[in-house]
């Protein structure tokens, strides 16, 4: 099958005489030719992706660097961006923006005020651990049902649904939300963490994500399982669930990035501020405090980070493993 | 080594996942409680203190027993009487300890009970320091610290301390507590803690850096110290008096910030009294127990004296009415109920961003008076007002929303015409009341295509006030015509005190109208007055600098030209005469700038409301709306200083002219009466005396009223927030005016093509 | 309709009762969410019919389709619909080519390649709120690429506040997403058979070609995938624009879901229900169409 013929070009036609050694030796030919070239070909591709790298890796880096910088330097920095009115005295404001990667002095201030004089901070940010976690956790556990569901025995009513998930997937939150917040009322979930689980367990886009890779388990393999005589759930559990492994993992990454950044669906399902998550505070954060946002927030990354580091294999395995099938 | 990872993450992920739901478990056992599935309600009932008395002084506890100092005043002889007792709560009788002589200016400051039941008690005593001609020099004051026998009110071990505590010229002693070994912890205002042993020796003292909200002793024994810590914020310790220092910050359930008045617990550490609710504090793992609200008891938290447990469970509370001229205290027992035990009555939702004091007065006295409805409050935006507002919204649209809306932080005409109030007028129609007994500007402004969507009981005046001899005899003008006055004028201050900010709310957002033609959605920020206004907001400061030294008060200024407007409110004939006092000659009212020339502002005063549409206790909820405009309410509104407002109804209205118009006399010693002051106002560096008001001078807030027809306030915060942001740049001189003014048209454009 | 239909038919293996019992079992898979969905995503856009179609949802009174015509007719609402199908015009296809570049440029044997992978994706794990403060230090009148402009004797550039303002979230929005699809083209990149790519190397095929009309067709799925991923994305970027510049921001930057934002809160939801009903129709349409796409382009190198 691999040799199938493309329509559109004819470069993929083997004269059938060749034979191996002459196969080989061109091959070796081109190679050779295209060394230097493709020398300068890493050399540049190494360069632009390191300059896009240090675009892309300097937000991170100045969110950390500045955690530790005191409150003073901060609006020394950036006073004629944010205008502080908080601060009663006078504050030295330099008269140009300082984009500074190397605090003056390194401060801990920021992060003793976060962790140890307001509890505030960590309690939300426990909040924020107990409404993402289970979301991640049974967004998938329901998704997995629902992409085999899919998967399996597909046919036209199943494809519309499934169009329909995708439909219910691209809305933005506004529309739904209101709704949202009846039915939450109807069910008498309002101000309790059902409220924010609850559709985030049922939504759709693991769904669609996990139905697209679960589509790539060749039927073949399927039908000979069966064959075998396995039932639909032995097929689920021995045939889908260890091929999907991957793909879950990084969907998980996914789901919980975005769970991890809410901030409208607490501040309206949840009136008590207390059950907020440090998204939601991080977002309101004001200018006069911008030392303080960017500790917080260093610490808000951390879990993010370490939910990408330790999956991050599986995000490209998962991702991967999806066109391994197909060749 | 995979597996291991993976073990590893897997048992930390469920970890968290049975973390996380045993959290939520314990949050909606809090939710049941506090929310619907109340199990216990507390029934006040209320009790006649056994003692006659004017005033309650230094309330301590002990057990079942109250200690405090009870102050009399007699008018015959002109004298106070102050009397020290023991107040038996369970049985309610008072006996008396001993009798404090007021002549010697000795009072008693503080104190507090032993575990032997005694007192121990800190006098306070202030004395004129005279020179040698006897002239009064100075004055001092000593602190003496002794213990009281309970049975007999003798006095012993009588010590002076002023000198011991540190600060000796004002000595003072705030909070006085015993501990269970008896030793005495004394706290001044400024955060000193001293500590005296059983032997009455001073053991150590201890600071405090920061300012102390309270101090109190546990039911355990040991004492504890509130205090808001320099930087640190809220913080709660232990006084460690072996160390000589405070313990380490103990962290309690919802935060370290509660505040209250704190007092020794009996089932439990301490008994926590804010002016929303009562709650019992556990020491010993920071848990806090909220017993009831002082609304659910028809109390008023902030007039709640002092207040503890009983041994029987009850909790008593000492309340002073401040809402009487004259102090009045009353003694409560709440008695802890199973809640089908109780009455219900019919619940009215009171719902409002926040709760206004004159509003939950009002709640207070309906609720104890009224036998089929209760109101309660649902106040929505406590901690955040966005938040709160998005709540409200919410709950509008879902219908359970509450039965009566407060519209005094909410914009009214956005909620009377998306159909969230109910039309007032058939109410009224229904209850006999004549909407012609009412002045009618003032009910219109909250009128909206002939319907009343709400009512205010009272209002004021904002407006602004000039010689009339220089701006001429107007009420009314635009922002070209004010703009020109003042640099036709160009004074040293346009107005007293003001900021950029206060001059946006002064030219624009009072007169929004002028910038935006709602019929065509036609804005025009880009045009010269707007440009002007920026223009002459940069004259003025960001933050206005109050440290700074004034040369010449405000009314001097006027006088001389040096200042031109006066922003002001009129709320009373007598503040109309005083405004007049302080130009010392005719004045204008104004207004503000306004494209219709009419911009004297009604300002609700006491709050102002309207009923939900969708309310199902519509009746109940007219119930309460109704007393507002009530005869009795409003005639009770008149008063002789007339100082809050202008009640609504005519003839109520009439009634407080009348009263103004009326004079005081005294006789003189030849026996001729003479007119006397009703009182004395003051603004600024002027003070005046005011007589009875002249017929002139009712007339012109007759008229003053009369040019009212727009309601003041609600602005969307919308405008406030793109103007603030964006006239920044230009006040910093990083860009033009034009350029400025162009930016916030194309962003409020939007705003006004959206709401079309 | 034909991308309905399932391509893959299943062979008629084992008896049809059997198949028949595997249909129901499959479906009972299906149901958790399938339920889930219809109570708070279903559910809740019917409701959002409902309210398309009342006066207010207070009163609720019946108007057939005065909101729709109402809101079409909004100045406002055109412009917020106007900038959210440019910027989706643009953001969208951007952020597609840039990360397939992007794969491309990593996938040719260059160093730390996995280290460079990582980096693309930090983006992601930043807090949006921190992003923003970050965009405001750079993008403010006198934030830093101004300070760098003026260096260079350039004149200063109001960016949230001018018709530069679209640059700027079109340039947060390939910061955000640039590197999770780039992982997804690198993924897909190595799945390609390499021998048919020796094969058409032997045959001088030029590099273009061999992208055009082997690669690109290898990668269609994929590319559908990173579009709906790309669009979602692209809806997403709002908060950000929130977060910057509140609710009335420079009307370059005014994106429908500020138009859904603002009615809703000021409860006109009837304007708001409209205003979705409409988007929604036309992301039926966009999404409709880039599945006949991808059917049409991609159905000969799979099975």
């Amino acid at each position: 099958m691999r040799k199938r013929n493309g329509k559109h070009g004819g470069m993929v036609k083997l004269e059938e005489n060749i034979s191996q050694e002459r196969w080989d030796q061109q091959v070796k030919r081109k190679k050779k030719i295209r060394n230097t070239r493709q020398f300068i070909r890493i050399m540049l591709g190494t360069f632009v992706a390191a300059c896009f790298a240090i675009l892309f890796l300097m937000p991170i880096i100045l969110t950390i660097t500045n955690s530790f910088m005191s409150a003073s330097e901060i609006s020394a920095n950036y006073g004629q961006v944010f205008a502080t009115t908080d601060t009663g005295g006078k504050v030295y404001v330099s008269d140009r923006v300082n984009l500074k990667f190397i605090p003056d002095m390194v401060s801990f201030s920021q992060y003793i005020t976060v962790l140890l004089k307001s509890p505030e901070y960590l309690l939300k940010f426990w909040n924020s651990v107990i409404l993402v976690v289970p979301i991640v956790g049974f967004q998938l556990l329901v998704a997995a049902g629902a992409s085999y569901g899919f998967t399996r025995y597909r046919g036209r009513i199943k494809e519309m649904i499934f169009f329909l998930y995708i439909i219910l997937m691209l809305m933005p939150y506004q529309v739904t939300l209101v709704p949202n917040y009846l039915v939450s009322d109807w069910l008498n979930l309002l101000d309790t963490n059902w409220a924010i689980w609850l559709p985030g367990i049922f939504s759709p886009f693991a769904v669609y994500l996990l139905t697209k890779y679960m589509r790539r388990i060749p039927t073949a393999m399927i039908e000979a399982a069966q064959i075998d005589g396995a039932g639909e759930w032995q097929i689920f559990r021995r045939i889908c669930m260890p091929l999907c492994k991957g793909a879950m993992c990084s969907i998980a990454i996914l789901i919980f990035i975005d769970y991890w950044n809410m901030v409208e669906q607490p501040l309206i399902l949840l009136s008590d501020q207390e059950k907020h998550p440090l998204s939601v505070f991080l977002s309101k954060i004001n200018a006069g405090e911008i030392g303080l946002a960017f500790a917080v927030a260093t610490i808000y990354m951390v879990p993010p980070i370490l939910v990408f580091l330790y999956g991050e294999d599986y995000l490209v395995e998962g991702i991967t493993y999806q066109g391994g099938i197909k060749g | 080594m995979g597996k291991i990872k993976k073990g590893l993450a897997a048992a930390a992920g469920l970890m968290m996942l049975v973390a996380a739901l045993s959290g939520c478990g314990k949050d909606r056992k809090q939710d049941g409680t506090a929310e619907n599935g109340r199990e216990f309600v507390y029934v006040p009932e209320y009790a006649d203190l056994a003692v006659s008395c004017d005033y309650i002084n230094s309330v301590t506890a002990a057990g079942d027993y109250i200690y405090f100092v009870g102050d009399s005043y007699s008018g015959e002889n002109d004298e106070y009487r102050g009397v020290l007792y023991r107040y038996n709560l369970l049985e309610n009788q008072a006996q008396e300890i001993m009798e404090l002589d007021e002549k010697s200016n000795k009072n008693l400051s503080s104190m507090a009970v032993t575990q032997d039941g005694n007192l121990v008690a800190v006098f306070s005593k202030y004395e004129d320091v005279t020179d040698e001609s006897g002239e009064i020099v100075d004055s001092k004051s000593t602190l003496e610290l002794c213990r009281i026998s309970v049975s007999d009110g003798s006095v012993s071990d009588a010590q002076d301390i002023t000198e011991k505590l540190g600060n000796s010229e004002w000595a003072y002693v705030q909070y006085m507590c015993a501990d269970s070994q008896d030793n005495i912890y004394l706290c001044d205002g400024d955060g000193g803690i001293y500590v005296f042993g059983k032997d009455m020796q001073k053991l150590c003292d201890i600071k405090v850096d920061g300012w102390v909200n309270s101090m109190v002793a546990s039911k355990e024994g040991d004492v504890y110290v509130q205090f808001y810590g320099n930087g640190s914020g809220a913080e709660f310790r232990k006084v460690d008096l072996a160390g000589k220092k405070l313990g380490e910050s103990i962290t309690v359930a919802g935060g370290n910030g509660f505040g209250g008045n704190f007092f020794t617990g009996v089932s439990k550490s301490i008994l926590v009294s804010s002016n929303d609710q009562v709650s019992l504090l556990d020491i010993s793992d920071g848990s806090v127990e909220d017993l009831f609200k002082w609304l659910d008891v028809d109390v008023n938290g902030d007039y709640v004296n002092a207040a503890g447990e009983l041994s029987d469970g009850r909790i008593w509370a000492i309340i002073r009415d401040y809402s009487a001229e004259e102090a009045s205290f009353e003694l409560i027992y709440l008695n802890r109920k199973n809640a089908s035990e109780v009455k219900e009555k019919e619940e009215i939702v009171y719902g409002a961003m926040w709760l206004g004091s004159d509003i939950r007065e009002m709640i207070i006295d309906f609720n104890k008076s009224n036998d089929q409805y209760r109101i309660t409050v649902k106040q929505y935006a406590s901690d955040d007002y966005e938040t709160g507002l998005t709540q409200f919204n919410a709950d509008l649209t879902t219908g359970n929303c509450p039965d009566i809306i407060d519209l005094s932080s909410i914009d009214f005409h956005q909620y009377a015409s998306k159909g969230v109030l109910e039309d007032l007028y058939p109410y009224m129609e229904k209850s006999g009341i004549q909407k012609e007994e009412y002045l009618e500007n003032i009910l219109k402004a909250f009128e909206q295509d002939g319907k009343l969507y709400g009512i205010m009981p009272q209002f004021y005046i904002s407006t602004t006030a000039a010689k009339a001899s220089l701006v001429g005899e107007k009420s009314g003008w635009t922002l070209t015509e004010m703009l020109d006055f003042v640099e036709e004028n160009d004074p040293e201050n346009v107005f007293d005190y003001s900021t950029r900010t206060s001059i946006f709310y002064y030219c624009i957002y009072n007169n929004i109208d002028e910038f935006v033609d709602w019929e065509t959605g036609k804005c025009s920020f880009e045009g010269e007055e707007f440009i002007r206004t920026l223009e002459f907001a940069a004259k003025f400061p960001e933050e206005y600098d109050y440290s700074q030294e004034r040369e010449e008060g405000t009314s001097a200024k006027l006088r001389s030209n040096k200042l031109l407007l006066l922003q002001t409110a009129v709320s009373s004939v007598q503040e109309y005469q005083m405004l007049n006092g302080v130009f010392g000659e005719e004045v204008s009212y104004v207004g503000y700038p306004n494209n219709e020339r009419k911009g004297n502002l009604i300002q609700p005063a006491n709050g102002s409301i309207g009923i939900a549409a969708k309310s199902k206790q519509k009746d109940g909820a007219w119930e309460f709306v109704k007393t507002m405009i009530s005869e009795e309410f409003q005639d009770e509104l008149v008063s002789e200083h007339g100082n809050y407002g202008f009640p609504v109804k005519k003839s109520s209205l009439e009634k407080q002219f009348e009263l103004d118009m009326k004079a005081n006399y005294y006789e003189d010693e030849n026996g001729v009466q003479v007119e006397s002051a009703k009182t004395s106002w003051g603004y600024d560096d002027f003070s005046m005396d005011i007589y009875a008001a002249t017929q002139e001078e009712v007339d012109g807030v007759k008229a003053l009223i009369a040019s009212c027809e727009k309601i003041s306030g609600n602005v969307d915060n919308q405008l406030v927030n793109i103007i603030t942001e964006e006239s920044e740049a230009f006040f910093k001189g990083q860009k033009s005016a034009a350029d400025t003014a162009g930016v916030i048209q194309n962003r409020i454009q939007i705003y006004v093509n959206e709401n079309r | 309709m034909h991308f309905f239909t399932g391509r893959k038919k299943v062979k008629k293996s084992g008896s049809n009762r059997r198949t028949r019992r595997g249909k129901w079992i499959a479906r009972g898979y299906l149901f958790p969410s399938a339920a889930g969905v219809l109570l708070f995503f279903v559910l809740p856009f019917l409701i959002v019919v409902y309210y398309s179609v009342v006066d207010n949802p207070i009163s609720g009174q019946f108007v057939f389709f005065d909101n729709f015509v109402m809101v079409f007719q909004n100045a406002a609402f055109q412009q917020a619909a106007k900038n959210t199908l440019t910027f989706s015009l643009t953001a969208v296809p951007l952020a597609v080519v840039l990360s397939l570049l992007l794969a491309m440029t990593l996938e040719s044997k260059i160093p730390f390649k996995s280290q460079f992978r990582t980096f693309f994706l930090s983006p992601m794990m930043v807090p949006i709120a921190s992003v923003v403060l970050i965009w405001q230090v750079l993008f403010h009148y006198n934030g830093m690429i101004n300070e760098i402009l003026t260096f260079f004797g350039g004149e200063k550039i109001d960016w949230l506040n001018s018709s530069y303002a679209q640059v700027v979230i079109v340039v947060l929005f390939l910061w955000k997403n640039l590197g999770y699809n780039m992982i997804l083209f690198m993924s897909a990149l190595s799945s390609i058979p390499r021998d048919i790519v020796e094969v058409a190397v032997l045959e001088s095929a030029t590099p273009f070609q061999i992208f055009w009309h082997i690669k690109l067709r290898y990668m269609s799925s994929t590319i559908l995938f990173v579009t709906i991923m790309s669009l979602i994305n692209s809806f997403k970027v709002f908060r950000e624009i929130y977060l910057l510049k509140g609710d009335y921001p420079y009307d370059t930057m005014y994106m429908l879901q500020h138009f859904m934002n603002n009615t809703f809160n000021r409860l006109d939801y009837q304007k708001m229900s409209a205003a979705a009903i409409m988007m929604a129709i036309v992301m039926v349409i966009i999404i409709g169409i880039l599945f006949l796409t991808e059917s049409y382009f991609g159905k000969d190198v799979e099975e």
